[in-house]
């Protein structure tokens, strides 16, 4: 049912001029990949700055909360960037994304990672204590960063498998992977 | 005296020597002519190499090796951008530039060490297509330029005195050139997977 609608979504996505001209555009698919790509060094690289603080890995002598405070607002510039630039890029291949098994499991990572970021600030903001100036965070706060950790690379590794075909709707009989894919029309043909 | 002089400088002259060579090796057309000579080399690393081998062999590895060297660039853009926008005064401002400078250096050199490392994998698994990117060896000279200058010039100058002793406007050339050498390298390893 939701591999359906999702499917639907992508041809009616894929029918419009602009999604369109996103492919058809010599080099506009690939500044917006370019554009999506290096804006990682601007979030990710800020956020690992913040999660290898907690865990005592960099600037030990330099407050806690005052580098996240200080990292939070590059951070978010980046994701909101990366976020704007990742949806066009679906948006310019809609059925061929949306098919896609890994970008499927990046976007349940990104979910995640999200869910993990909030009850970290939160943690954050509650801890109280000398911890700030310690040069390694409380075991909860570490413990979020190892996920953050952990979940970011997941992010980017399924990121990068998304040009690669080994699962594709075409490539696989697997009734698991074409349902997880959400390849309708292969599974319907089974 | 001259000895005393330029012992200060040991490192910036030997980048201005090594940019000279570069210079001249140019002009004399040295480059040009073992460009051709490199080809084999290349073309052993696609197909015969180890490298090569595992990763021509196996695409979920070469794509993981690609997605390491990707968050590797990440941590470099992420201190880079950290001190060097520190240097220019634009955020962290009521930080030590010293404390984030030192505090961050360890971490760039090893996440430069695995860029390098899982870059030379990468590369290995295209060698014969690579070898023919002009954007793969303007990539390679921006590396090269980005590393001597951390460690010949950035670094030596910053950690030779406190800060504020030194000429601001040396400390923004610096922060900006910094910026300016690896946005090339990232932008450029980009490019070359569009090419």
């Amino acid at each position: 049912m939701i591999n359906e609608f999702l499917l639907d979504f992508a041809h009616w996505m894929e029918a419009q001029q602009y999604s369109q001209m996103l492919v058809a555009g010599y080099y506009s698919y690939s500044w917006l990949e370019a554009t999506h790509v290096l804006t990682l060094m601007v979030s990710i690289g800020s956020l690992f700055i913040i999660d290898f603080r907690m865990l005592g890995l960099i600037l030990t002598d330099v407050p806690a909360s005052k580098l996240a405070d200080r990292l939070h607002k590059p951070m978010i510039i980046g994701f909101v960037i990366m976020f704007i630039t990742g949806a066009l890029l679906v948006y310019a291949k809609p059925v061929e994304t949306i098919q896609s098994l890994w970008f499927r499991m990046k976007m349940i990572l990104l979910v995640l990672a999200f869910i993990n970021a909030w009850v970290f600030n939160a943690r954050m903001k509650a801890a109280s204590g000398s911890w700030n100036t310690d040069s390694v965070a409380p075991k909860s706060l570490r413990n979020g960063a190892i996920i953050s950790l952990v979940l970011w690379c997941g992010v980017v590794t399924l990121g990068r498998y998304i040009p690669y075909d080994w699962v594709d709707c075409g490539i696989t009989n697997n009734t698991t992977i074409l349902w997880a894919a959400g390849c309708v029309e292969q599974l319907n043909a089974l | 005296m001259l000895n005393s002089l330029l012992s200060q400088y040991t490192r910036s002259l030997i980048l201005v020597a090594v940019l000279l060579l570069i210079v001249i090796l140019e002009v004399l057309e040295v480059r040009a002519a073992i460009y051709p000579g490199l080809l084999p080399f290349f073309e052993w690393a696609r197909s015969s190499s180890w490298l090569g081998l595992i990763g021509t062999t196996y695409g979920s590895i070469y794509a993981t090796v690609e997605a390491v060297h990707l968050l590797s660039m990440a941590v470099i853009g992420g201190t880079v951008l950290a001190t060097d926008l520190r240097l220019l005064g634009v955020v962290f401002r009521d930080l030590p530039s010293e404390t984030l400078t030192k505090g961050t250096h360890k971490v760039f050199s090893a996440a430069l060490i695995s860029a390098i490392a899982t870059g030379i994998f990468c590369a290995a698994g295209v060698g014969d297509k690579v070898y023919y990117m002009e954007v793969f060896w303007i990539k390679m000279l921006a590396l090269v330029a980005g590393s001597l200058f951390v460690f010949l010039v950035k670094q030596p100058l910053l950690n030779s005195m406190p800060h504020d002793e030194i000429n601001p406007w040396t400390i923004r050339l610096l922060a900006v050139t910094s910026l300016l050498i690896w946005f090339t390298v990232a932008a450029t390893g980009r490019w070359i997977g569009f090419s």
